[in-house]
Protein backbone atom coordinates (compact mmCIF):
# COMPACT_ATOMS: atom_id res chain seq x y z
CA UNK A 1 0.00 0.00 0.00
CA UNK A 2 2.79 2.42 0.93
CA UNK A 3 4.63 1.80 -2.33
CA UNK A 4 1.46 2.42 -4.28
CA UNK A 5 0.86 5.60 -2.36
CA UNK A 6 4.34 6.83 -3.25
CA UNK A 7 3.74 6.08 -6.92
CA UNK A 8 0.37 7.79 -6.93
CA UNK A 9 1.59 11.21 -8.11
CA UNK A 10 3.27 9.49 -11.07
CA UNK A 11 0.13 7.57 -11.99
CA UNK A 12 -1.03 9.75 -14.91
CA UNK A 13 2.47 9.59 -16.40
CA UNK A 14 2.79 5.88 -15.70
CA UNK A 15 -0.38 5.24 -17.68
CA UNK A 16 1.25 6.72 -20.80
CA UNK A 17 4.17 4.26 -20.65
CA UNK A 18 2.33 1.29 -22.25
CA UNK A 19 1.12 3.64 -24.96
CA UNK A 20 4.67 4.81 -25.68
CA UNK A 21 5.88 1.19 -25.74
CA UNK A 22 3.18 0.38 -28.26
CA UNK A 23 4.23 3.24 -30.54
CA UNK A 24 7.89 2.20 -30.18
CA UNK A 25 7.04 -1.39 -31.12
CA UNK A 26 5.03 -0.13 -34.10
CA UNK A 27 8.03 1.94 -35.20
CA UNK A 28 10.45 -0.99 -34.76
CA UNK A 29 8.27 -3.33 -36.80
CA UNK A 30 8.56 -0.89 -39.69
CA UNK A 31 12.31 -0.31 -39.22
CA UNK A 32 13.02 -4.05 -39.01
CA UNK A 33 11.14 -4.58 -42.26
CA UNK A 34 8.76 -7.14 -40.78
CA UNK A 35 5.81 -5.54 -42.56
CA UNK A 36 5.81 -3.56 -45.78
CA UNK A 37 5.76 0.12 -44.69
CA UNK A 38 3.24 0.76 -47.46
CA UNK A 39 0.69 -1.26 -45.46
CA UNK A 40 1.88 -0.23 -42.01
CA UNK A 41 3.21 3.32 -42.21
CA UNK A 42 5.55 4.16 -39.32
CA UNK A 43 4.21 6.44 -36.56
CA UNK A 44 6.33 9.36 -37.74
CA UNK A 45 4.64 9.45 -41.16
CA UNK A 46 1.22 9.06 -39.57
CA UNK A 47 1.99 12.04 -37.32
CA UNK A 48 2.93 14.15 -40.34
CA UNK A 49 -0.30 13.13 -42.09
CA UNK A 50 -2.29 13.94 -38.95
CA UNK A 51 -0.82 17.45 -38.76
CA UNK A 52 -1.57 17.91 -42.47
CA UNK A 53 -5.21 16.82 -42.02
CA UNK A 54 -5.67 18.98 -38.93
CA UNK A 55 -4.23 22.02 -40.75
CA UNK A 56 -6.41 21.38 -43.77
CA UNK A 57 -9.50 21.13 -41.57
CA UNK A 58 -10.56 17.74 -42.98
CA UNK A 59 -10.45 16.09 -39.56
CA UNK A 60 -12.18 18.90 -37.73
CA UNK A 61 -15.01 19.18 -40.26
CA UNK A 62 -15.61 15.46 -40.59
CA UNK A 63 -15.34 14.70 -36.87
CA UNK A 64 -17.92 17.42 -36.25
CA UNK A 65 -20.31 15.75 -38.70
CA UNK A 66 -19.68 12.31 -37.17
CA UNK A 67 -20.13 13.60 -33.60
CA UNK A 68 -23.38 15.29 -34.53
CA UNK A 69 -24.71 12.00 -35.95
CA UNK A 70 -23.38 9.91 -33.08
CA UNK A 71 -24.70 12.20 -30.36
CA UNK A 72 -28.08 12.69 -32.02
CA UNK A 73 -28.51 8.91 -32.19
CA UNK A 74 -27.23 8.58 -28.63
CA UNK A 75 -29.55 11.26 -27.25
CA UNK A 76 -32.60 9.80 -29.01
CA UNK A 77 -31.64 6.23 -28.07
CA UNK A 78 -30.95 7.09 -24.44
CA UNK A 79 -34.20 9.04 -24.03
CA UNK A 80 -36.31 6.32 -25.62
CA UNK A 81 -34.25 3.66 -23.80
CA UNK A 82 -34.90 5.10 -20.36
CA UNK A 83 -38.59 5.44 -21.12
CA UNK A 84 -38.93 1.89 -22.47
CA UNK A 85 -36.83 0.48 -19.61
CA UNK A 86 -39.01 2.17 -17.00
CA UNK A 87 -42.21 1.05 -18.71
CA UNK A 88 -40.98 -2.54 -18.95
CA UNK A 89 -40.07 -2.60 -15.27
CA UNK A 90 -43.30 -0.97 -14.10
CA UNK A 91 -45.95 -2.37 -16.44
CA UNK A 92 -46.46 -6.08 -16.90
CA UNK A 93 -48.51 -5.55 -20.04
CA UNK A 94 -45.86 -3.35 -21.63
CA UNK A 95 -43.18 -5.83 -20.61
CA UNK A 96 -45.09 -8.71 -22.20
CA UNK A 97 -44.96 -6.92 -25.56
CA UNK A 98 -41.51 -5.35 -25.33
CA UNK A 99 -39.46 -8.15 -23.73
CA UNK A 100 -39.55 -10.52 -26.75
CA UNK A 101 -38.58 -7.66 -29.08
CA UNK A 102 -35.72 -6.58 -26.85
CA UNK A 103 -34.57 -10.18 -26.43
CA UNK A 104 -34.64 -10.80 -30.18
CA UNK A 105 -32.79 -7.63 -31.16
CA UNK A 106 -30.37 -7.32 -28.23
CA UNK A 107 -27.55 -9.38 -29.68
CA UNK A 108 -28.27 -8.49 -33.31
CA UNK A 109 -25.34 -6.50 -34.80
CA UNK A 110 -27.11 -3.27 -35.71
CA UNK A 111 -24.69 -2.67 -38.59
CA UNK A 112 -26.42 -5.54 -40.39
CA UNK A 113 -29.43 -3.23 -40.69
CA UNK A 114 -27.55 -0.41 -42.41
CA UNK A 115 -28.31 -1.72 -45.96
CA UNK A 116 -31.98 -1.72 -44.97
CA UNK A 117 -31.77 1.90 -43.81
CA UNK A 118 -30.03 2.86 -47.05
CA UNK A 119 -32.97 1.37 -48.88
CA UNK A 120 -35.40 3.43 -46.79
CA UNK A 121 -33.51 6.65 -46.11
CA UNK A 122 -30.79 6.74 -48.77
CA UNK A 123 -27.21 7.86 -48.26
CA UNK A 124 -26.58 10.36 -45.48
CA UNK A 125 -27.24 11.44 -41.93
CA UNK A 126 -30.66 9.83 -41.47
CA UNK A 127 -29.28 6.37 -42.09
CA UNK A 128 -26.31 6.92 -39.75
CA UNK A 129 -28.55 8.36 -37.03
CA UNK A 130 -31.07 5.52 -37.29
CA UNK A 131 -28.38 2.89 -36.97
CA UNK A 132 -26.82 4.75 -34.03
CA UNK A 133 -30.21 5.20 -32.37
CA UNK A 134 -30.96 1.47 -32.49
CA UNK A 135 -27.53 0.52 -31.22
CA UNK A 136 -27.75 2.96 -28.28
CA UNK A 137 -31.34 2.07 -27.43
CA UNK A 138 -30.89 -1.50 -26.24
CA UNK A 139 -28.10 -1.19 -23.66
CA UNK A 140 -29.99 1.72 -22.09
CA UNK A 141 -33.29 -0.22 -22.10
CA UNK A 142 -31.73 -3.29 -20.49
CA UNK A 143 -29.80 -1.36 -17.84
CA UNK A 144 -32.66 1.00 -16.97
CA UNK A 145 -35.01 -1.96 -16.69
CA UNK A 146 -32.61 -3.70 -14.32
CA UNK A 147 -32.09 -0.58 -12.20
CA UNK A 148 -35.80 0.14 -11.81
CA UNK A 149 -36.81 -3.49 -11.30
CA UNK A 150 -34.25 -4.01 -8.52
CA UNK A 151 -35.46 -1.04 -6.45
CA UNK A 152 -35.66 -2.49 -2.92
CA UNK A 153 -39.19 -3.04 -1.64
CA UNK A 154 -38.39 -1.23 1.59
CA UNK A 155 -37.59 1.98 -0.32
CA UNK A 156 -40.87 1.79 -2.20
CA UNK A 157 -42.78 0.96 0.98
CA UNK A 158 -41.11 3.79 2.88
CA UNK A 159 -42.18 6.26 0.20
CA UNK A 160 -45.70 4.79 0.11
CA UNK A 161 -46.01 5.14 3.88
CA UNK A 162 -45.13 8.82 3.41
CA UNK A 163 -48.00 9.20 0.99
CA UNK A 164 -46.23 9.06 -2.38
CA UNK A 165 -48.10 7.62 -5.35
CA UNK A 166 -46.44 5.45 -8.00
CA UNK A 167 -46.27 8.44 -10.32
CA UNK A 168 -44.66 10.63 -7.68
CA UNK A 169 -42.14 7.90 -6.90
CA UNK A 170 -41.02 7.57 -10.53
CA UNK A 171 -38.51 10.40 -10.47
CA UNK A 172 -37.87 10.41 -6.74
CA UNK A 173 -37.33 6.71 -6.13
CA UNK A 174 -37.29 4.45 -9.20
CA UNK A 175 -35.20 6.59 -11.56
CA UNK A 176 -32.84 7.62 -8.78
CA UNK A 177 -32.30 4.02 -7.83
CA UNK A 178 -31.71 3.14 -11.48
CA UNK A 179 -29.27 6.01 -12.06
CA UNK A 180 -26.06 3.96 -11.59
CA UNK A 181 -27.39 1.37 -14.05
CA UNK A 182 -28.56 4.03 -16.48
CA UNK A 183 -25.08 5.56 -16.46
CA UNK A 184 -23.58 2.12 -17.15
CA UNK A 185 -25.97 1.69 -20.08
CA UNK A 186 -25.11 5.16 -21.31
CA UNK A 187 -21.40 4.38 -21.29
CA UNK A 188 -21.95 1.24 -23.37
CA UNK A 189 -24.23 3.22 -25.68
CA UNK A 190 -21.59 5.93 -26.10
CA UNK A 191 -19.15 3.32 -27.40
CA UNK A 192 -21.79 1.90 -29.74
CA UNK A 193 -22.67 5.37 -31.02
CA UNK A 194 -19.15 5.81 -32.43
CA UNK A 195 -19.07 2.29 -33.86
CA UNK A 196 -22.38 2.68 -35.67
CA UNK A 197 -21.96 6.29 -36.79
CA UNK A 198 -18.54 5.53 -38.31
CA UNK A 199 -19.36 2.15 -39.81
CA UNK A 200 -22.53 3.44 -41.45
CA UNK A 201 -20.60 6.44 -42.80
CA UNK A 202 -18.19 4.01 -44.41
CA UNK A 203 -20.92 2.51 -46.54
CA UNK A 204 -23.66 5.11 -46.61
CA UNK A 205 -22.44 8.70 -46.43
CA UNK A 206 -20.58 11.37 -48.34
CA UNK A 207 -19.11 12.99 -45.26
CA UNK A 208 -17.92 12.12 -41.77
CA UNK A 209 -14.74 10.65 -40.37
CA UNK A 210 -15.89 7.14 -41.32
CA UNK A 211 -16.14 8.19 -44.95
CA UNK A 212 -12.70 9.81 -44.71
CA UNK A 213 -11.09 6.64 -43.29
CA UNK A 214 -12.76 4.50 -45.94
CA UNK A 215 -11.71 6.85 -48.74
CA UNK A 216 -8.04 6.91 -47.72
CA UNK A 217 -8.15 3.13 -47.37
CA UNK A 218 -9.56 2.75 -50.88
CA UNK A 219 -6.93 5.13 -52.28
CA UNK A 220 -4.13 3.29 -50.52
CA UNK A 221 -2.97 6.43 -48.68
CA UNK A 222 -2.52 4.47 -45.49
CA UNK A 223 -0.61 7.11 -43.56
CA UNK A 224 -3.66 9.40 -43.93
CA UNK A 225 -6.03 6.56 -43.07
CA UNK A 226 -4.06 5.86 -39.89
CA UNK A 227 -4.07 9.57 -39.04
CA UNK A 228 -7.85 9.70 -39.34
CA UNK A 229 -8.21 6.56 -37.21
CA UNK A 230 -5.91 8.10 -34.58
CA UNK A 231 -8.15 11.15 -34.39
CA UNK A 232 -11.19 8.91 -33.83
CA UNK A 233 -9.39 7.08 -31.03
CA UNK A 234 -8.55 10.39 -29.36
CA UNK A 235 -12.08 11.75 -29.63
CA UNK A 236 -13.78 8.54 -28.48
CA UNK A 237 -11.42 8.25 -25.54
CA UNK A 238 -12.04 11.87 -24.50
CA UNK A 239 -15.81 11.42 -24.76
CA UNK A 240 -15.67 8.31 -22.58
CA UNK A 241 -13.53 10.09 -19.96
CA UNK A 242 -15.89 13.06 -19.96
CA UNK A 243 -18.87 10.77 -19.39
CA UNK A 244 -17.01 9.00 -16.58
CA UNK A 245 -16.27 12.35 -14.92
CA UNK A 246 -19.95 13.36 -15.14
CA UNK A 247 -21.01 9.94 -13.82
CA UNK A 248 -18.62 10.24 -10.94
CA UNK A 249 -20.02 13.63 -10.09
CA UNK A 250 -23.71 12.73 -10.14
CA UNK A 251 -23.13 9.42 -8.29
CA UNK A 252 -21.23 10.94 -5.35
CA UNK A 253 -23.77 9.25 -3.08
CA UNK A 254 -23.27 5.79 -4.54
CA UNK A 255 -21.07 3.05 -3.09
CA UNK A 256 -19.09 3.02 -6.32
CA UNK A 257 -17.99 6.58 -5.69
CA UNK A 258 -14.41 6.96 -4.54
CA UNK A 259 -12.59 10.09 -3.42
CA UNK A 260 -11.60 12.11 -6.49
CA UNK A 261 -7.89 11.59 -5.81
CA UNK A 262 -8.23 7.80 -6.16
CA UNK A 263 -10.42 7.88 -9.24
CA UNK A 264 -8.95 6.19 -12.26
CA UNK B 1 -55.02 -8.27 29.41
CA UNK B 2 -54.74 -4.55 28.83
CA UNK B 3 -52.13 -2.65 30.80
CA UNK B 4 -53.42 -0.29 33.40
CA UNK B 5 -53.33 3.42 32.78
CA UNK B 6 -53.12 3.48 28.99
CA UNK B 7 -56.52 2.12 28.14
CA UNK B 8 -58.47 4.33 25.79
CA UNK B 9 -60.04 3.86 22.36
CA UNK B 10 -58.70 1.11 20.13
CA UNK B 11 -56.20 2.65 17.71
CA UNK B 12 -55.51 -0.49 15.71
CA UNK B 13 -57.71 -3.56 15.50
CA UNK B 14 -56.49 -6.68 13.79
CA UNK B 15 -59.34 -9.16 13.30
CA UNK B 16 -59.02 -12.74 12.11
CA UNK B 17 -55.97 -11.97 10.02
CA UNK B 18 -54.54 -14.81 7.93
CA UNK B 19 -51.94 -14.63 5.23
CA UNK B 20 -50.81 -17.38 2.91
CA UNK B 21 -48.23 -17.39 0.17
CA UNK B 22 -48.34 -19.55 -2.90
CA UNK B 23 -45.07 -21.35 -3.41
CA UNK B 24 -43.85 -23.93 -5.89
CA UNK B 25 -45.10 -26.63 -3.51
CA UNK B 26 -48.57 -25.24 -3.00
CA UNK B 27 -49.89 -22.70 -0.56
CA UNK B 28 -48.00 -21.82 2.62
CA UNK B 29 -49.84 -20.37 5.60
CA UNK B 30 -47.67 -17.65 7.14
CA UNK B 31 -50.12 -16.13 9.64
CA UNK B 32 -53.10 -17.95 11.09
CA UNK B 33 -56.13 -15.96 12.36
CA UNK B 34 -54.39 -13.32 14.43
CA UNK B 35 -56.52 -11.03 16.58
CA UNK B 36 -54.86 -8.09 18.25
CA UNK B 37 -56.03 -4.70 19.47
CA UNK B 38 -53.73 -1.81 20.25
CA UNK B 39 -55.05 0.99 22.43
CA UNK B 40 -54.20 4.59 21.62
CA UNK B 41 -50.71 5.32 22.96
CA UNK B 42 -49.88 1.70 23.63
CA UNK B 43 -46.49 0.15 22.87
CA UNK B 44 -46.93 -3.48 21.84
CA UNK B 45 -44.13 -5.85 20.87
CA UNK B 46 -44.45 -9.08 18.97
CA UNK B 47 -41.77 -11.62 19.80
CA UNK B 48 -41.35 -15.03 18.22
CA UNK B 49 -38.95 -17.46 16.64
CA UNK B 50 -37.44 -16.46 13.31
CA UNK B 51 -39.60 -17.17 10.29
CA UNK B 52 -42.82 -17.08 12.30
CA UNK B 53 -44.40 -14.42 10.10
CA UNK B 54 -44.12 -11.54 12.55
CA UNK B 55 -42.67 -9.19 9.95
CA UNK B 56 -45.38 -10.28 7.50
CA UNK B 57 -47.98 -9.26 10.10
CA UNK B 58 -46.36 -5.82 10.37
CA UNK B 59 -46.30 -5.38 6.58
CA UNK B 60 -50.01 -6.24 6.42
CA UNK B 61 -50.75 -3.62 9.09
CA UNK B 62 -48.60 -1.19 7.10
CA UNK B 63 -50.80 -1.91 4.07
CA UNK B 64 -47.89 -3.15 1.96
CA UNK B 65 -49.22 -6.70 1.74
CA UNK B 66 -52.79 -7.84 1.42
CA UNK B 67 -54.25 -10.59 3.60
CA UNK B 68 -57.50 -12.20 4.67
CA UNK B 69 -59.22 -10.59 7.63
CA UNK B 70 -59.41 -6.97 8.71
CA UNK B 71 -57.05 -4.29 9.87
CA UNK B 72 -58.78 -1.20 11.23
CA UNK B 73 -57.15 2.07 12.17
CA UNK B 74 -59.44 4.33 14.20
CA UNK B 75 -62.27 1.98 13.27
CA UNK B 76 -61.73 2.35 9.51
CA UNK B 77 -60.44 -0.57 7.43
CA UNK B 78 -57.11 0.26 5.82
CA UNK B 79 -56.72 0.38 2.05
CA UNK B 80 -53.02 0.12 1.43
CA UNK B 81 -50.25 2.21 2.96
CA UNK B 82 -51.09 5.52 4.60
CA UNK B 83 -49.41 8.47 6.25
CA UNK B 84 -51.16 7.58 9.53
CA UNK B 85 -48.77 4.62 9.85
CA UNK B 86 -45.05 5.33 9.72
CA UNK B 87 -42.61 2.46 9.40
CA UNK B 88 -38.98 1.89 10.33
CA UNK B 89 -37.19 -1.09 8.81
CA UNK B 90 -34.32 -3.16 10.18
CA UNK B 91 -32.01 -2.23 7.30
CA UNK B 92 -32.92 1.47 7.55
CA UNK B 93 -34.28 1.87 3.99
CA UNK B 94 -32.79 5.35 3.66
CA UNK B 95 -32.65 6.85 0.18
CA UNK B 96 -28.93 6.51 -0.59
CA UNK B 97 -29.01 9.43 -3.04
CA UNK B 98 -30.27 11.90 -0.45
CA UNK B 99 -28.31 13.54 2.34
CA UNK B 100 -29.31 13.10 5.99
CA UNK B 101 -31.28 16.33 5.89
CA UNK B 102 -33.08 15.56 2.64
CA UNK B 103 -33.89 12.04 3.80
CA UNK B 104 -35.52 13.48 6.92
CA UNK B 105 -37.50 16.00 4.86
CA UNK B 106 -38.50 13.50 2.15
CA UNK B 107 -41.99 12.95 3.51
CA UNK B 108 -42.71 16.67 3.69
CA UNK B 109 -41.91 17.15 -0.02
CA UNK B 110 -45.40 16.36 -1.15
CA UNK B 111 -47.07 18.30 1.63
CA UNK B 112 -47.83 21.96 1.61
CA UNK B 113 -45.33 22.92 4.30
CA UNK B 114 -43.67 26.36 4.20
CA UNK B 115 -39.89 26.36 3.86
CA UNK B 116 -39.35 27.92 7.27
CA UNK B 117 -41.33 25.15 8.92
CA UNK B 118 -39.42 22.50 6.97
CA UNK B 119 -36.13 23.96 8.16
CA UNK B 120 -37.43 24.00 11.72
CA UNK B 121 -38.52 20.35 11.54
CA UNK B 122 -35.18 19.28 10.07
CA UNK B 123 -33.14 21.26 12.60
CA UNK B 124 -35.16 19.96 15.53
CA UNK B 125 -34.99 16.30 14.46
CA UNK B 126 -31.29 16.46 13.58
CA UNK B 127 -30.78 17.82 17.10
CA UNK B 128 -32.93 15.08 18.65
CA UNK B 129 -30.96 12.31 16.95
CA UNK B 130 -27.65 14.01 17.71
CA UNK B 131 -26.45 14.28 14.12
CA UNK B 132 -25.60 17.98 13.98
CA UNK B 133 -22.69 18.38 11.60
CA UNK B 134 -23.74 15.32 9.60
CA UNK B 135 -26.73 16.94 7.83
CA UNK B 136 -25.07 16.92 4.45
CA UNK B 137 -23.59 13.43 4.59
CA UNK B 138 -24.94 10.63 2.46
CA UNK B 139 -26.15 7.41 4.15
CA UNK B 140 -23.12 5.44 2.93
CA UNK B 141 -20.92 7.75 4.97
CA UNK B 142 -22.76 6.96 8.23
CA UNK B 143 -22.47 4.13 10.74
CA UNK B 144 -25.36 1.70 11.24
CA UNK B 145 -26.51 3.46 14.39
CA UNK B 146 -26.50 6.85 12.69
CA UNK B 147 -28.47 5.49 9.73
CA UNK B 148 -31.11 4.04 12.01
CA UNK B 149 -31.42 7.35 13.84
CA UNK B 150 -31.97 9.09 10.49
CA UNK B 151 -34.60 6.47 9.57
CA UNK B 152 -36.47 7.12 12.82
CA UNK B 153 -36.20 10.89 12.33
CA UNK B 154 -37.49 10.56 8.74
CA UNK B 155 -40.54 8.70 10.00
CA UNK B 156 -41.07 11.13 12.90
CA UNK B 157 -40.93 14.11 10.50
CA UNK B 158 -44.19 12.91 8.97
CA UNK B 159 -45.69 12.73 12.47
CA UNK B 160 -47.67 9.50 11.98
CA UNK B 161 -50.14 8.48 14.67
CA UNK B 162 -48.86 4.91 14.58
CA UNK B 163 -45.25 3.73 14.48
CA UNK B 164 -44.52 0.32 12.97
CA UNK B 165 -41.05 -0.91 13.85
CA UNK B 166 -39.63 -3.94 12.05
CA UNK B 167 -36.74 -5.21 14.20
CA UNK B 168 -35.46 -1.66 14.18
CA UNK B 169 -32.27 -2.32 16.12
CA UNK B 170 -31.57 -5.86 14.90
CA UNK B 171 -28.59 -4.85 12.80
CA UNK B 172 -26.85 -2.79 15.50
CA UNK B 173 -24.13 -3.76 17.96
CA UNK B 174 -25.14 -4.23 21.60
CA UNK B 175 -24.01 -0.82 22.89
CA UNK B 176 -25.56 1.15 20.04
CA UNK B 177 -28.75 -0.88 20.36
CA UNK B 178 -29.13 0.06 24.05
CA UNK B 179 -28.56 3.73 23.29
CA UNK B 180 -31.12 3.60 20.52
CA UNK B 181 -33.64 1.85 22.76
CA UNK B 182 -33.26 4.62 25.33
CA UNK B 183 -33.75 7.21 22.60
CA UNK B 184 -36.86 5.45 21.32
CA UNK B 185 -38.23 5.14 24.85
CA UNK B 186 -37.69 8.86 25.40
CA UNK B 187 -39.39 9.72 22.11
CA UNK B 188 -42.29 7.44 22.94
CA UNK B 189 -42.70 8.88 26.46
CA UNK B 190 -42.69 12.37 24.85
CA UNK B 191 -45.11 11.70 22.03
CA UNK B 192 -47.15 8.71 23.27
CA UNK B 193 -47.60 7.38 19.78
CA UNK B 194 -49.14 3.96 19.30
CA UNK B 195 -46.28 1.58 18.54
CA UNK B 196 -46.26 -1.92 17.12
CA UNK B 197 -42.75 -3.37 17.24
CA UNK B 198 -41.42 -6.64 15.88
CA UNK B 199 -38.34 -7.96 17.63
CA UNK B 200 -36.58 -11.18 18.53
CA UNK B 201 -34.79 -9.55 21.44
CA UNK B 202 -36.70 -10.44 24.61
CA UNK B 203 -34.96 -7.87 26.83
CA UNK B 204 -35.71 -5.16 24.28
CA UNK B 205 -39.39 -6.08 24.26
CA UNK B 206 -39.60 -6.04 28.06
CA UNK B 207 -37.64 -2.81 28.32
CA UNK B 208 -39.79 -0.88 25.83
CA UNK B 209 -43.30 -2.31 25.72
CA UNK B 210 -46.61 -2.08 27.58
CA UNK B 211 -47.55 -5.47 26.28
CA UNK B 212 -45.74 -8.38 24.66
CA UNK B 213 -47.38 -10.90 22.33
CA UNK B 214 -45.65 -14.19 21.70
CA UNK B 215 -46.05 -15.59 18.22
CA UNK B 216 -45.79 -19.28 17.43
CA UNK B 217 -43.64 -20.70 14.67
CA UNK B 218 -45.22 -20.88 11.21
CA UNK B 219 -48.10 -20.57 10.82
CA UNK B 220 -47.80 -17.55 13.10
CA UNK B 221 -50.42 -17.37 15.83
CA UNK B 222 -50.43 -15.26 18.94
CA UNK B 223 -50.11 -17.87 21.68
CA UNK B 224 -49.45 -15.83 24.79
CA UNK B 225 -49.54 -12.24 26.02
CA UNK B 226 -47.66 -10.51 28.80
CA UNK B 227 -48.54 -7.19 30.33
CA UNK B 228 -45.56 -5.10 31.27
CA UNK B 229 -45.96 -2.90 34.32
CA UNK B 230 -42.53 -1.60 35.14
CA UNK B 231 -41.43 1.64 36.70
CA UNK B 232 -40.33 3.69 33.66
CA UNK B 233 -38.86 6.38 35.86
CA UNK B 234 -36.01 4.06 36.86
CA UNK B 235 -32.79 4.45 34.92
CA UNK B 236 -31.88 1.49 32.73
CA UNK B 237 -29.09 0.20 34.96
CA UNK B 238 -31.48 -0.09 37.91
CA UNK B 239 -34.41 -1.38 35.92
CA UNK B 240 -32.65 -4.22 34.11
CA UNK B 241 -31.21 -5.68 37.31
CA UNK B 242 -34.49 -5.32 39.23
CA UNK B 243 -36.45 -8.39 40.26
CA UNK B 244 -39.71 -7.59 38.38
CA UNK B 245 -37.82 -6.91 35.14
CA UNK B 246 -35.96 -10.20 35.28
CA UNK B 247 -38.96 -12.24 36.37
CA UNK B 248 -40.88 -11.01 33.35
CA UNK B 249 -37.91 -11.32 31.03
CA UNK B 250 -37.44 -14.98 32.04
CA UNK B 251 -41.14 -15.73 31.60
CA UNK B 252 -41.15 -14.19 28.11
CA UNK B 253 -37.91 -15.92 27.22
CA UNK B 254 -39.30 -19.32 28.26
CA UNK B 255 -42.43 -18.73 26.23
CA UNK B 256 -40.45 -17.87 23.09
CA UNK B 257 -38.15 -20.78 23.77
CA UNK B 258 -41.09 -23.19 23.87
CA UNK B 259 -42.20 -21.93 20.46
CA UNK B 260 -38.72 -22.25 19.00
CA UNK B 261 -38.33 -25.80 20.34
CA UNK B 262 -41.76 -26.76 19.03
CA UNK B 263 -40.78 -25.34 15.65
CA UNK B 264 -37.53 -27.31 15.62
CA UNK B 265 -39.42 -30.55 16.33
CA UNK B 266 -42.12 -29.87 13.79
CA UNK B 267 -39.74 -28.86 11.05
CA UNK B 268 -36.39 -30.68 11.23
CA UNK B 269 -34.43 -28.74 8.67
Amino acid sequence: MRRLARLAPLAPLARIVPLLLFVAAWHLVGVAGLVDPAFLPPPGRVAVALVDLLRGGQIGDNIAVTLLRAFTGLALGATAGVWIGVMMARSEVFDAYAAPLVGATYSLPKSALVPLFILWFGIGSTTAICATFLACLLPVVVNTHHGVATTPKVLVWSAQAMGFSDREMLGRVFLMHALPDIMTGLRIALGFSFVLAISSEMIAANSGIGKLIFMYGENGTYDYMFAAITSVVAVAFSADRALLAVTHRILRWHDSAVPAADAA
Amino acid sequence: MRPAGTVSDAKIEIRGLSKSYSTGHGSLLAIDTVDLTLAEGEFVSIVGPSGCGKSTLLYVVGGFLSADGDVLVDGTPIRGPGTDRGIVFQDYALFPWLTVRRNILFGLERRDVPQAERDAVADRLIGVIGLKGFEHRYPRELSGGMRQRVAIARTMACDPAVLLLDEPFGALDAQTREMMQDELLRIWLDTRKTVLMITHDVSEAVYLSNRICIMSARPGRIVEEFSVDLDRTLPREELVVSEPFNRLRNAVWLSVRRQAVAAAHADPG
